[in-house]
């Protein structure tokens, strides 16, 4: 047996980043997952960067392909309505149907769960929109960045005193898109014992806010925003990324208790910071932070991250440098683990791609196949799937309903 | 038929990092009974607060209270015999075990899946990790920032232009939740497999490879452009950008495609920018975005965020105001879609925190129970379930639970 969702089909109607991380982990775990594209409508993805020499192409970016390896790909145009009919023979192919339109569009589209479950009763679907149905903002468009202020991400996050600052990538993107794939496989779950499909609305504004728990935990107890606070944190000191030997080069350090702490100045050769009045523990360390600070500054300010990471490791304290795209790229633990992943692709040959972040022992997961170029799997579907003549197929072609 | 989408499961986790229990927590709060194994000192989250006052106490930790309602709490010390024929017994009857247990620690306590899976070939084991269970940094240590650092996210984080400010991490412990979220759907993965298969099977997340497959387009810059990435990522397309309204608050000024930009350009009220060809398109827009910034801050400041966030909406013009929680505890969109939810703690009191990350039509998202208190089932499971003696009970524990 291949992957655990080995003979699943997922008709997938996501674009730009979120929708394609929910249906990438389907396709991680052996699912077959249908892109229904378009050139009326090119995902926003395909037309964004990197792309190789810098030459742009609707195939050639490395951001589409990262996040749709191992999936199919055919062109539909589902504004026209002989696209949608088609669509929904494919829907009743499958057993999952994934969308991430703004609210609404898909049921305009004709598309809506109520549409698609008469041509698949057991059908699992899945809404992934900004703001959900339902509710005074339910019409509004979102995109990945704009989560990160909205669900309250941008406030807590930033330098003590400036202003409140992005996370560095769209985190409302991906972190919707694996949480949609949970709820997906557990709808699935309960569908394979019951018989019974059903819909999911996900608010990507919600399922953000979701991970900052402890953020609301804290005004409900206290009634007050938790203050930006850069890297510090009030259970550890020291807790922070220091400046290391060269230009832009860090060190992330953090010591959850005194041991930790003592072995620290063990490999700082400062046995006697230890004792110091100012840091011996966890509290005198939080008063005098800035002072501690600057103690391992001056020290990390010597050193080359890595080896320093390394020289820590080796005395039990937690660090590492903040790895940069070239250094994930060639760091050697994660090649041993085989984590990165290299298909041939016809556009843009071989490329280096973040793989699966999880390992099973009895159905193995992997990708199968590089991210498809525009409508790679015509044939496959709508000659083999649908069993479409050859005519029928170049009709479509020509009225640009195959497009 | 159940009501639930997982009820009947029955998952045993340990905690360290948040991840462990985020992950059950997922399946806990669509029906499956998750009993956690809780060392007798209490899960460490417990620790942590945030506490009410400040004051530290180890049944009002806000991280503990968040990640853990639903769940039946079992106090038991792993590291000894005892306590290992417990577990035995408590794995060979359960679907799920799910632990955030360092690899090294595993092997010295003898808790190798191979050995349980003899006795309950069904079950479905995930191990949670900083960096996996094999490779030169398998026993490497780590806390949320350093494993932040290790992916990658850290890096992207941080303030343009400013050299002397460091990479930053973001609020909360994001590599806990994404293990979490990453370790919950593998095991719904596992237990989709079993349906057919009939076996369980051995399941491993790497915290590490979670946060490395999610750095958006920023880790391809490399592979395919031999470009290194640089604080906030990269930007390709403009504009995006926080500006401050005439109230404080911050709008979250974006636009993706073209024809949103076009009707910012309306709503800006500046046609002539239509003419400029240092705003032709949106990669233009980027390259020259330190002598447009100006202008749309200026405008930005004219106007109060609220107003400003919802004239774009009404344009289709993906701005986003830069919420404070106390705005999205009011928000009436959030109270229209009940989102919040409201739990009573027994030491804690009321709160209210989010709710369901996803509505499910059929099969209900819902806190059925607060978080427990420390050992809150230690009799029902240990002694109804398993047949243990209060006394026996007792000597598992020490004298820390009753």
């Amino acid at each position: 047996m291949g992957g655990p969702l080995e003979g699943i089909r997922v008709a997938d109607f996501t674009w730009v980043w979120a929708g394609p991380t929910c249906t990438l982990q389907l396709a991680h775990m052996g699912a077959e997952v249908i892109r229904m594209e378009s050139m009326r409508r090119v995902c926003t993805l395909r037309m964004l960067p990197p792309w190789p020499d810098g030459q742009p192409g609707i195939n050639r970016s490395g951001y589409f392909n990262q996040y749709n390896q191992g999936k199919r790909s055919i062109q539909l145009d589902i504004s026209k309505p002989e696209g949608v009919e088609i669509a929904k023979h494919i829907v009743a192919m499958s057993d999952i149907a994934v969308e991430n339109f703004a609210s609404n569009v898909i049921d305009r589209l004709g598309l809506g769960y109520d549409e698609l479950r008469k041509v698949k009763p057991d059908l699992v679907m899945i809404s992934m929109s900004g703001y959900g149905r339902g509710g005074p903002e339910s019409g509004y468009v979102s995109y990945g960045p704009a989560q990160v202020p909205l669900s309250g991400m941008s406030q807590l996050t930033g330098y003590a005193g400036w202003q409140p600052m992005h996370v560095g990538m769209s985190y409302g993107d991906p972190n919707a898109g694996l949480h949609a794939a949970f709820a997906v496989l557990s709808a699935l779950f309960y569908r394979e014992r019951t018989g019974k499909g059903q819909y999911i609305d996900m608010s990507q504004q919600e399922s953000t806010i979701a991970v900052l728990g402890e953020g609301f935990m804290e005004y409900a107890m206290n009634g007050a925003q938790p203050p930006r606070n850069g890297n510090r944190v009030a259970h550890m000191a020291p807790h922070g990324v220091f400046m290391a030997a060269g230009e832009d080069r860090w060190l992330s350090i953090a010591c959850a208790d005194d041991e930790e702490w003592e072995a620290l100045c063990g490999v700082m050769v400062r046995p006697e910071l230890a004792r110091d009045p100012r840091f011996q523990k966890l509290a005198d360390r939080k008063a005098n932070e800035d002072d501690l600070e600057a103690e391992i500054t001056s020290w990390t300010l010597m050193q080359d991250p890595l080896e320093a990471s390394e020289r820590l490791q080796a005395a039990g304290i937690a660090a590492s440098p903040p790895l940069m795209n070239r250094e994930l790229s060639e760091d050697p633990h994660l090649a041993t683990r085989n984590f990165f992943v290299e298909r041939e692709h016809p556009e843009v040959g071989i490329r280096q791609h973040a793989g699966i972040p999880w390992r099973m022992s009895d159905t193995p997961c992997e990708v199968r196949r590089a991210a498809p170029v525009l409508g790679q799997d015509n044939d496959y579907v709508f000659g083999e799937l649908l069993r479409m003549s050859g005519e029928r197929i170049a009709d479509l072609k020509a009225r640009q309903v195959i497009y | 038929m159940p009501e639930r989408a997982l009820q009947g499961l029955t998952v045993i986790e340990h905690n360290r990092t948040g991840a462990a229990s985020y992950a059950s927590k997922l399946m806990a709060d669509l029906g499956a009974e998750v009993i956690k194994l809780e060392p007798p000192a209490g899960d460490p989250d417990r620790n942590l607060g945030p506490f009410p006052g400040g004051v530290p106490h180890i049944e009002k930790s806000g991280t503990f209270l968040y990640l853990n309602c639903n769940k039946q709490s079992v106090t038991l010390d792993i590291t000894t015999d005892s306590g290992r024929q417990v577990l035995d017994s408590l794995l060979r009857d359960a679907d799920v075990f799910i632990h955030d247990i360092p690899p090294a620690e595993v092997g010295s306590l003898s808790l190798a899946y191979e050995r349980f899976c003899q006795t309950n070939s069904r079950l479905v084991w995930t191990a949670i990790s900083p960096f996996g269970e094999s490779g030169p940094h398998r026993d490497w240590k780590a806390y949320d920032l350093t494993t932040l650092s290790a992916g990658g996210w850290t890096w992207l984080n941080g303030w343009p232009g400013h050299p002397e400010m460091p990479p930053l991490r973001p609020f909360g412990r994001q590599s806990a939740y994404q293990a979490g979220v990453n370790a919950a759907l593998a095991t719904m993965g596992a237990l989709f497999a079993r349906l057919r298969t009939g076996r369980g099977q051995h399941v491993e997340v790497s915290a590490q490879e979670c946060i490395t497959a999610i750095l958006e387009m920023t880790f391809a810059f490399w592979p395919y452009m031999n470009t290194p990435t640089a604080r906030w990522g990269q930007r390709p397309i403009h504009p995006i950008d926080f500006f401050q309204c005439k109230d404080g608050g911050w709008i979250f000024v974006l636009c993706v495609e073209e024809h949103q930009w076009q009707r910012l350009v309306e709503l800006m009220d500046t046609p002539e920018w239509t003419q400029w060809d240092v705003a032709a398109n949106r990669f233009v827009r980027a390259s020259n975005w330190d002598a447009l910034r100006p202008f749309m801050e200026e405008w930005a400041s004219q106007w109060t965020t609220d107003e400003l966030y919802r004239a774009a909406q009404a344009k289709r013009i993906p701005f986003a105001p830069a919420s404070t929680l106390g705005q999205l505890l009011d928000s009436e969109h959030l109270k229209a879609r009940g989102f919040f939810v409201e739990v009573a703690y027994p030491d804690a009191g009321k709160i209210t925190q989010p709710g369901a990350p996803f509505k499910v039509s059929e099969t209900p998202w819902e806190i059925r129970t607060p978080a427990p208190t420390i050992g809150q089932h230690n009799e029902d499971i240990l002694g109804e379930r398993l047949g243990l003696s209060i006394a026996e009970i007792r000597s598992l524990n020490g004298a820390k639970v009753a």
